[in-house]
């Protein structure tokens, strides 16, 4: 299948070799067509925004700014919220107040209130590992672990509502408009696997998180950066397969018919290399539809495997699907895979503002095992050791009811759990804390102000990949813009190994 | 740095003082008494008794002495690497030559240069000649006639030509035939089709909010309609700038000075804030970044936290302009405001007076029928089914009745989206400090609405409107953003023009003309252009005329491998570079050649089908998306409904500006997944099959089995040529060769060879 360039060039256009580059003009010379796919020479023919320059190489791989301890990143995003009480910040103060009215300062979807009625936590905590960490009976898989896992306990964000904080967690930014941490990895890294997106997008089967699209947008830069949806049925990328009436035998013959025209048309123009960097994406393209079906072919994995997944149990399958693809994908070279546990609103994701125990059960039955199984599958083939696992909310959940009656907790930004687990951050650690209630963070100090930003989770993440959070830039709009924004932000040093 | 050339001051000298001193020796910080951002500061004697710049004497410069300095207790910069040999030399030769502090140009005053003397008809090749001449490059060769006319048909009306077209003017061999050409084209409906995009990129045009709902604004669509309209009739610029920053203040507005006032509700708006302060800020701030790049070619946005790094912005010049629109409305709060965002337009039959009337009545009526409405609702629910006797049903059925014949005549009266204010007494405004506004409002920090103090422009008289309505701060602005002082408004209109004919700006960052922009290509010629536009009554098409006629415009885009070698970037222009087709100009011409294209302008915007795979992605799939025709969806890409979080795939593959910040160039992408959409995507493969129904129609013939005949017509209509035997022979080859594959037949096989045609480069990129 693999075609023969030059001879086709030079048949079609009754030249020699020779002839056709020393036409195809002075800067193209001496690199053949064949030689621009190897090269990685198509990923460079991208127009800066200046509209001329050559912007260099936008996803080829690209040196890191120190030694990276990670590869890849896999953030396994709770969609919704979960409630950090009832699943890893364990509040023994919290139980005998179920039911009591207190003061209380919080802030969600409802307002801010200085008052409310407790919800004790509606599960049990057990330690588990060498570290005797206290896990809720939410999660008994990840509770084995914990001793690879970093906790912190007291991550804040800006805002209470799930749009924005949407947005802050993938991008560092309220506002739509910013690339998202995804994109800041493949500007900053590039890809190291042309024939797979370097920034992938699995979403629940309910639907999309709210803002859809913006959630993995590459914002002011280049479409180059930003998310690709993959689907664990069916074509995994869109339009990756021809319709069923254009087989594949006719779409080489008329890739190859593209090719001979415009070969043809690049000799007059040959020193025009947006032209040829078109030529080579086509055959990108169909190196794409031959291999990335392949990494998403989950039968070619081991029985054992997929039971280990939880893929023959219809409440693990879909999220093991996902977890196990992810592996697949960094396998494969994938930078950043980003996996959402709950989609479209309410129950459908952890927004438990009804039945807590209901929504909770349900959300955590679906992923604990798959979770468990990612950790445990990257660990035993030693991929773990440079692949970052994130996993967390956009925000957490706040101790008391939101309605006079139920269960249902309303959103907290002023303090909840996220964890890291690989990638050079150190197992059976837990950093930050929130009030007894779980109503705010309390400490640590960091950047200045109580608890771990958005931003300082972001730049662990950065820090990990072999990037400075406070160096890693983009110029757009006057002004170098950063992930982290302007003021320096110090990465979450507590749990780096 | 080549020593014929005297030192600039703004380009080397400032940007190094303002990186390596301004921290410790500028505005805000002066040790040891020196400031180096003023050359009165900078040249006084110290309290050390040295003085740091001594003009004309590098002997006695104290600075030379402490960058040179290899004493750590003397040196500066004391941290950070020491300059370099060439900044030091720099530095030297700028005292040596007299330490002027010449302003950057783009602050200095435009004045209408004199051509080079030349044998060139067209002035702007006369400056062309001449950079050319200097840099020792030949005059461009002129590209054929109908290489000439797919350019200009796609650059002024961003369509290819017909056969027509094509064919009239191969035949017209008279010396006027290419001005006839400019002149058609110039008046054709598609320019403003074409030009409105430009400038919709520049006010990131949406129909919708962003944020969790990312509902849509009521009447966008008229905004974007009222730029397609004013460019075809050529409104003036400066009128066309007043209209959409203070339209609403004009006395008497027209509808259309109303519907351009919607230029300040495009941006994102969050319904539901988590610090409703802050977003009232962040939103204020879209507006002072967007106006300043978009009207001034100036980043002021960089001046709310702090002075501007590199221009001369300090951070009071960034509130002093955000004064001019403190007193703006917001869009609402939670749920959009009707009464902040809408207005009613007046109509020929329907005096503005009258209309409110009809409309504060209406709004009565509406609001008495609700009420009613829901009284008697109450009732039923308060007192079970009882209440439900026949007469309250009936009084309720009425009510219903009632309120659906107001909302329709409601819905009759046309409106439009637009700013408002909150009467004529605007708030006052306070520097904040780091850009925090809940830094509190310090009466020393108040400002008031002045321009930036780099323009040296008086404060602006400012009188409220007769109405109440406003406060008259806007027109304030827009007066002086038109006024023929104003140094950059004409220079970065003209260089817009430019940028979107020649594919890259004279100034290539177009709406950065600070010093940390690129410097012009071509300064003079840029001068004289923006001199032309205001001589000429801030009219864009005899701007764009002159463009058309010049030889730079016609230039062959051909490379020469010694021109290659001096100029690889065509700085010089010695050539018309080559481009590949805007996302909506490739959408564009796929509708053209499938024959489905659809000319109809104006109106709501229309909604092409997506992909479910694509809508998966929403929370809730579907959700704020019509459905058109396929008629409707065949027509221009610019009337396609804007939503900021579904954007039609074609469009985002191939580069279409991102729509939440202000774009003046767009990225030119080349992507593996172009390539899949563009053979595999349910869009192209539609289309593709109406290209091959057409060409077996145009070609005719009983059993349309004449493929040489169809590979011959399929190819003139994509590349608008004719076409060599040899071309024939390649696409009959492919043709039979799939139709004795499996599974396509003779049929397929034809609809296949229009995919292919389709992604020709040939097809997608400009000679």
């Amino acid at each position: 299948m693999e075609p023969d360039h030059d001879h086709r060039a030079g048949a079609f256009c009754r030249r020699t070799r020779r002839e056709f580059f020393w036409e195809a003009g002075a800067s193209f010379t001496g690199l053949a067509l064949s030689g621009l796919l190897e090269q990685g020479f198509f990923a460079r023919q991208t127009r800066a925004a200046d509209g001329l320059a050559a912007y260099v190489n936008p996803l080829a791989a690209k040196p890191p700014h120190f030694a990276p301890k990670a590869k890849s990143v896999i953030f396994l995003f709770m969609y919704g919220g979960p409630s950090h009480v009832d699943t890893f910040d364990y509040k023994p103060a919290l139980y005998p107040l179920d039911g009591k009215t207190i003061e209380v300062k919080t802030k969600g979807r409802g307002g801010e209130k200085s008052q409310g009625r407790v919800v004790g936590p509606k599960w049990k905590f057990k330690q588990y590992g060498q570290c005797g960490k206290w896990v809720s009976d939410l999660f008994p898989n990840i509770a084995t672990h914990v001793d690879d896992i970093a906790f912190l306990h007291s991550m804040t964000a800006d805002s209470p509502i799930h749009g924005s904080a949407m947005l802050q967690m993938n991008s560092g930014k309220i506002q739509s408009g910013a690339p998202c941490l995804g994109s800041w990895v493949n500007y900053g890294l590039g890809s190291v696997n042309e024939n797979l997106p370097g920034f992938v997008v699995m979403l629940d089967p309910t639907g999309g998180p709210i803002s859809g699209a913006k959630n993995w947008a590459s914002g002011y830069m280049p479409a180059t950066y930003q998310g690709t949806l993959l689907r664990s049925k069916g074509p995994p990328i869109l339009d990756l397969a021809p319709p069923d009436d254009m087989p594949l035998e006719a779409q080489r013959a008329m890739l190859d018919a593209l090719r001979e025209s415009n070969t043809a048309h690049l000799l007059p123009r040959g020193d025009n290399s947006e032209l040829a960097a078109r030529i080579a994406s086509y055959e990108l393209a169909w190196k794409m539809q031959e291999h990335a079906p392949e990494a998403v072919d989950l039968a070619r994995e081991t029985e054992e495997t997929q039971k280990l997944y939880g893929l023959d149990n219809p409440r693990t399958a879909d999220f093991g699907r996902r977890c196990l693809l992810a592996r697949r994908l960094v396998e494969r070279g994938v930078r950043f895979i980003q996996l959402y546990s709950g989609g479209a609103h309410n129950d459908d994701n952890w927004d438990a503002h009804g039945d807590l125990e209901k929504n909770h059960t349900f959300h955590a039955g679906n992923t604990d095992q798959p979770v468990a199984a990612l950790l445990t599958d990257l660990k035993r083939s030693g991929l773990l050791e440079s692949t970052l696992v994130i996993w967390g909310g956009e925000f957490g959940r706040q101790p008391t009811a939101e309605y006079d009656e139920g269960t249902g907790r309303d959103h907290n930004s002023f303090g909840f759990t996220m964890w890291m687990a690989g990638g050079g951050i150190k197992g059976g650690v837990s950093v930050g804390e929130t009030d007894e209630l779980g109503a705010a963070a309390i400490s640590p100090v960091h950047d200045g102000k109580t608890g771990f930003h958005v931003r300082s989770l972001h730049a662990t993440v950065l820090n990990q990949l072999g990037l400075d959070p406070n160096r890693l830039s983009y110029f757009f709009g006057g002004l170098d813009q950063k992930l982290v924004g302007v003021e320096h932000v110090e990465p979450i040093r507590e749990i780096i190994a | 740095m080549g020593r014929g050339e005297p030192v600039d001051y703004s380009r080397q000298i400032q940007p190094l003082l303002a990186k390596r001193c301004y921290s410790c020796h500028g505005p805000d910080t002066q040790e040891g008494g020196l400031r180096l951002d003023d050359a009165a500061a900078a040249t006084r004697e110290l309290d050390s008794g040295t003085r740091a710049i001594v003009p004309g004497d590098d002997a006695v410069s104290e600075i030379l002495a402490r960058i040179t300095s290899d004493d750590p207790d003397v040196r500066m910069p004391p941290e950070g690497p020491r300059l370099t040999a060439i900044q030091i030399d720099a530095l030297r030769h700028w005292i040596t030559e007299g330490a002027e502090f010449r302003e950057h140009w783009a602050f200095r005053p435009v004045v209408r240069p004199e051509p080079p003397a030349s044998t060139a008809t067209n002035p702007i090749d006369a400056f062309v000649r001449d950079t050319l001449a200097r840099r020792g490059l030949p005059a461009p060769s002129q590209a054929d006639r109908r290489t000439l006319l797919r350019r200009a048909t796609y650059g002024v009306t961003g369509l290819p030509p017909t056969e027509q077209e094509i064919r009239d003017f191969l035949a017209d061999d008279s010396p006027q035939a290419w001005e006839r050409v400019v002149d058609r084209l110039l008046a054709s409906p598609h320019y403003g089709e074409k030009w409105a995009r430009h400038w919709l990129d520049l006010v990131r045009y949406a129909d919708t909010n962003s944020f969790e709902r990312d509902g849509d604004k009521p009447h966008a669509w008229r905004y974007r309609d009222y730029v397609i309209r004013s460019l075809n009739d050529d409104k003036p610029y400066d009128r066309f700038v007043i209209e959409q920053l203070a339209g609403d203040e004009l006395p008497s507005p027209s509808p259309d000075d109303l519907i351009a006032t919607g230029y300040y509700r495009l941006g994102l708006w969050d319904d539901e804030p988590a610090d409703r302060v802050q977003a009232r800020y962040d939103w204020l701030d879209d507006l002072v970044s967007t106006t300043g790049q978009t009207f001034l070619g100036l980043t002021i946005n960089c001046a709310r936290c702090h002075d501007h790094k590199i221009d001369p912005i300090p951070q009071q010049d960034y509130y002093s302009l955000l004064a001019f629109f403190h007193n703006v409305t917001p869009m609402g709060e939670r749920q959009m405001n009707s009464a902040f965002i809408e207005r009613p337009l007046p109509t020929v039959t329907e005096s503005p007076a009258e209309l409110e009337h009809r409309l504060e009545q209406l709004t009565r009526l509406r609001t008495e029928a609700h009420e009613e409405i829901k009284a008697i609702e109450k009732r039923i629910k308060d007192h079970g089914d009882q209440a439900l006797d026949e007469l309250t049903r009936k009084d309720l059925a009425a009510w219903k009745k009632r309120r659906k014949e107001l909302d329709a005549e409601h819905g009759r009266i046309d409106k439009a989206l637009v700013v408002s204010e909150y009467g004529p007494q605007a708030p006052d405004t306070f520097v904040f400090a780091r850009g925090n506004p809940r830094a509190g409002a310090a009466a020393d920090r108040r400002v008031e609405p002045v321009f930036p103090a780099v323009f040296k422009t008086a404060a602006p008289e400012i009188v409220p409107t007769a109405d109440g309505r406003s406060s008259g701060r806007r027109t304030a602005l827009a007066r002086w953003i038109v006024s023929p002082t104003n140094p950059l408004t004409a220079r970065v209109m003209a260089n817009r023009i430019w940028q979107h004919h020649f594919g890259r700006g004279i100034v290539k960052s177009a709406s950065n003309f600070g010093l940390m922009g690129d410097p012009p290509t071509h300064p003079e010629l840029l001068d004289w252009l923006a001199s032309e536009l205001v001589a000429g009554g801030w009219r864009l098409k005899p701007l764009h005329k002159t463009i058309l006629m010049s030889e730079a415009y016609r230039a062959s885009s051909a490379g020469t491998a010694t021109a290659l070698a001096k100029d690889p970037l065509n700085d010089a222009l010695w050539r018309f570079d080559m481009r590949r087709l805007s996302a909506e100009e490739l959408r564009d011409s796929i509708h053209v050649a499938s024959g489905g294209f659809n000319p109809k302008m104006y109106g709501p915007g229309i909604y092409p089908e997506i992909p479910k795979a694509v809508m998966a992605g929403q929370s809730r799939p579907g959700s704020g998306w019509g459905s058109s025709s396929p008629e409707e969806q065949a027509r221009r890409s610019i009337y396609i409904h804007v939503k900021r979080s579904l954007i039609t795939p074609i469009l985002a593959d191939f580069d279409m500006a991102d729509t939440d910040t202000s774009c003046p160039v767009r990225f030119t992408t080349t992507q593996p997944t172009q390539a899949l959409g563009m053979m595999n995507g349910d869009f192209v493969q539609r289309q593709a099959r109406l290209f091959a129904e057409r060409v077996r129609r145009e070609v005719g013939g009983p059993d349309g089995a004449d493929t040489a005949a169809e590979v011959r017509r399929a190819l003139e209509i994509a590349l608008t040529r004719t076409v060599s035997d040899e071309e024939i022979a390649h696409g009959v080859s492919l043709v039979e060769k799939l139709e004795g594959q499996d599974g396509v037949g003779p049929s397929r096989a034809l609809d296949l060879y229009c995919v292919m045609v389709l992604n020709l480069n040939e097809f997608a990129y400009l000679d």
